[in-house]
């Protein structure tokens, strides 16, 4: 039992390394803002919850240790939440900002939503609440 | 030249870092106030965090000025921003006037209880673990923060933030004021220091910062709704001069 929760979390913090690394390469290296936020967001979300979960089942083998396995969880679920939402937030401000995305071929669905439904939709929602 | 005088000036300053270096051996402890703090720390304050311990107890009188320092900061930062609104009309067109989307409004609803409780955790546990009053009211800064961005119609009294302000670093300084009547010195320790790593150890360490944990996000929350007022008084503005123009 040991020896399998020291692979599987050895595995997951390897696992965890990878994506953090592969998540900086692509800060570094992608084109404009929207490609680095992906590969900000869903390449170092999946990378930090996989290593915190990995370390909470390292930390399983050791008797009396399990607080720190439901530590790693409420930070994964935190992750999960607060990550994508803020790149959201981030993307759309961008967009706001009139910064054109990178592309060969001109597509814009963000802008077909906000022309055809978006603003008013958006705008009566926050009305109501 | 300017690299080759750049250079130059970086192989300089390289050669006599190395030659002061070179005379200290390896691994010598030199640093007898660190061996105090290092040794003392546990044994007569019972903290197991070191950090916490030079900045509360050993150095206190220091972190009082640095709150103060903050607080004037906070001040200044208020007074300049509120009188000059009219210059900030410049800048109204870098400004969205559009409201945060959907997802992150129903977002907020749980995460920023989350935050505000990770912050109280971060300096309620001070003397146990890093972090500390600083660290924790600037994470509860960061709550409020996105409660002002995500919800336009979420407002701060700034009276509650002078009130809990005010109360928390009189706190500070009646704890320390508390020393000097009991016959010891200003923020010395009066309280029994308990055990090692447990929450209520370490004398008055706990309770000093948790008053710097609610000065500071008081402060910082504060500041944040200051510079977003400007923002919000400059968009009433604009809609206002554009309905104008439409009549």
């Amino acid at each position: 039992m040991v020896q399998i929760l020291t692979y599987l979390g050895y595995f997951l913090v390897l696992l965890g390394a990878i994506f953090l690394f592969l998540g900086g390469l692509g800060i570094v290296r992608l084109p404009d803002i929207y490609s680095r936020l992906q590969a900000g967001t869903k390449a170092s979300t999946l990378g930090a919850m996989s290593l915190i979960l990995g370390v909470g089942i390292l930390a399983l083998r050791q008797p009396g240790h399990w607080n720190w396995f439901i530590k790693a969880i409420v930070i994964i679920i935190f992750i999960a939440l607060s990550n994508p939402i803020s790149s959201h937030a981030l993307a759309r401000g961008s967009y706001r900002h009139k910064i054109k995305p990178w592309t060969k071929e001109d597509i814009d669905a963000y802008k077909d939503y906000i022309e055809h439904e978006g603003i008013e939709k958006e705008s009566e929602e926050i009305k109501n609440e | 030249m300017k690299k080759a005088i750049a250079i130059i000036l970086l192989a300089f300053i390289a050669v006599e870092l190395f030659v002061v270096f070179y005379k200290i051996p390896f691994g010598a402890d030199r640093m007898n106030v660190a061996r105090f703090y290092l040794e003392n720390s546990p044994k007569k304050l019972g903290v197991a965090n070191a950090v916490t311990a030079i900045v509360v107890n050993f150095r206190g009188f220091d972190t009082l000025g640095e709150v103060t320092v903050l607080f004037l900061a906070s001040t200044a930062l208020g007074s300049i921003l509120f009188r000059r609104r009219e210059i900030h009309t410049r800048l109204s067109h870098l400004r969205t006037s559009v409201e945060a989307s959907v997802i992150v409004r129903i977002a907020g609803r749980f995460l920023v209880p989350l935050i505000i409780l990770l912050g109280a955790y971060v300096f309620i546990h001070g003397h146990l673990t890093p972090g500390g009053g600083f660290q924790g009211g600037v994470i509860i800064a960061t709550g409020f923060l996105f409660l002002l961005l995500a919800y336009r119609k979420f407002t701060i009294e700034h009276r509650t933030i002078t009130f809990v302000e005010s109360l928390a670093g009189i706190t500070f300084a009646g704890i320390g004021l508390i020393g000097i009547f009991l016959g010891k010195t200003f923020l010395e320790n009066f309280l029994p220091a308990g055990k090692l790593n447990d929450l209520l150890s370490g004398g008055i360490i706990p309770l000093i910062y948790i008053a710097i944990g609610f000065k500071v996000a008081a402060e910082l929350t504060g500041i944040l709704d200051t510079v977003l007022s400007i923002s919000i008084d400059v968009k009433q503005k604009e809609i206002e001069s554009q309905t104008e123009k439409n009549e």
